[in-house]
């Protein structure tokens, strides 16, 4: 049974997990699907009340129904490098791939419906409060008088994009950032903006979930300015961490509802030891943990990945979903 | 009209563009030139930042 790895041929954390895939002798087989139709190829069969599908890249050949499991990485946008791309083209292909592995009875790392739902930063919010994890005040608005509102309540606040995208053209990168106290709020009214009240924080804690494995790493706070650790100069190293039992029980409930089989989990840990959630990454990096750490996170994913049989967590948007 | 978090953002920094290493379709790996898989340095991935949360940004949101 051979393990599927949907990423991009740069993606050198995913080789991190491919490494140790190789040493236990797991079949892998990795492709991008923006090499689709040049490089990837598919074919599936329906007939006679069954299913047979194959995928090829790179010289190998794996039959759908031969998969255990598969790993949604860093995949392209499919077709993208196609002789002659188009969005016919992509929506054809992503219908094709995505919906004959649909079919299969791999395991995911993550389901894309899953991962489509958690991307959803107002919704990790939500369920976050419903696991009991802690929720620093936040407001999602458009209208500037409901943010004038929420600063008097909260003088003390951060700015960060809702979907956590940047804007590329230009390319531009929209780190969490403090908020004046006397900010002008009139420019709320064009665009959902959201903004969180700052949490005066001693560490950031990155905790990465793998399956029912955790790994935490935390790192001391700098400058009192520094918001965004991922666009401050790095002054800390991380370092493991141990996971508080009524957070790791929360996370616990969390990944469920959420149906993810892994999670990347941001907090920001207060003067009072408090890990107040901010969000989490359903395919969130994790190399930089490991490179600094030294935590098996890569060998963690690749025993999941190796492990035989259904996952009966991987069934996504399922009729056991706490929040939709 | 511009939106209220773009008040906050700043020109996207880029990674190097050359790597020193490449991908290899028969290991399904990257490989440095002499051979050896990149993933295995610990320490150039570090000096590289390929492997942090701003990495592949671009394209990815989920950091």
């Amino acid at each position: 049974m051979t393990v599927l790895i949907l990423t991009c041929e740069e993606d050198v954390t995913a080789d991190m997990v491919v490494v140790h895939l190789n040493a236990t002798g797991v079949p892998v087989v990795r492709l991008d699907p923006a090499d689709l139709t040049d490089g990837v190829a598919l074919s599936g069969e329906y007939v006679h009340g069954g299913f047979r599908g194959h995928l090829s890249a790179g010289g190998r050949l794996v039959g759908i129904s031969g998969l255990r499991s598969i790993w949604v990485r860093r995949p392209g946008i499919p077709a993208a490098r196609a002789a002659a791309p188009s969005e016919w083209l992509t929506e054809e292909s992503a219908q094709a791939l995505y919906g004959m592995l649909r079919g299969s009875d791999a395991r995911w790392m993550n389901h894309p419906d899953a991962a489509r739902r958690a991307r959803h930063k107002p919704w990790q919010l939500r369920l976050a409060q419903r696991c009991g994890l802690p929720v620093p005040a936040t407001i999602v608005t458009t209208f500037p008088q409901a943010a004038r509102e929420f600063a008097e309540r909260y003088p003390d606040l951060v700015v960060k994009p809702v979907s956590g995208a940047h804007p590329q053209d230009p390319p531009r990168a929209v780190p969490t950032s403090r908020v004046a106290p006397d900010a002008d709020f009139a420019a709320v009214a064009f665009g959902p903006t959201l903004l969180q009240r700052r949490v005066a924080k001693r560490a950031d804690i990155r905790l990465t979930v793998v399956g029912e494995t955790m790994l935490a790493a935390r790192k001391a706070a700098g400058a009192e300015d520094e918001v965004d650790v991922r666009f401050a100069p790095s002054t800390s190293p991380w370092q493991p961490a141990d996971v508080p039992p009524r957070v790791a029980a929360a996370v616990r409930d969390y990944l469920r509802a959420a149906e993810l089989a892994y999670g990347a989990f941001d907090f920001a840990e207060d003067g009072d030891g408090t890990w107040w959630f901010l969000e989490c990454n359903q395919s969130g990096q994790f190399g930089f943990v490991e490179v600094e750490t030294g935590q098996p996170i890569a060998r963690s994913i690749a025993e999941w990945l190796a492990r035989p049989g259904p996952d009966p967590r991987s069934r996504a948007n399922g009729a056991d979903t706490a929040v939709s | 009209m511009q939106p209220f978090a773009l008040n906050y953002a700043r020109p996207a920094a880029t990674l190097e563009a050359t790597t020193p290493y490449a991908y290899d379709s028969g290991m399904q790996l990257n490989v440095l030139r002499d051979g050896r898989v990149a993933a295995r340095d610990h320490a150039l991935m570090r000096e590289l930042g390929t492997t942090t949360s701003t990495a592949g940004s671009k394209t990815h949101f989920d950091d």
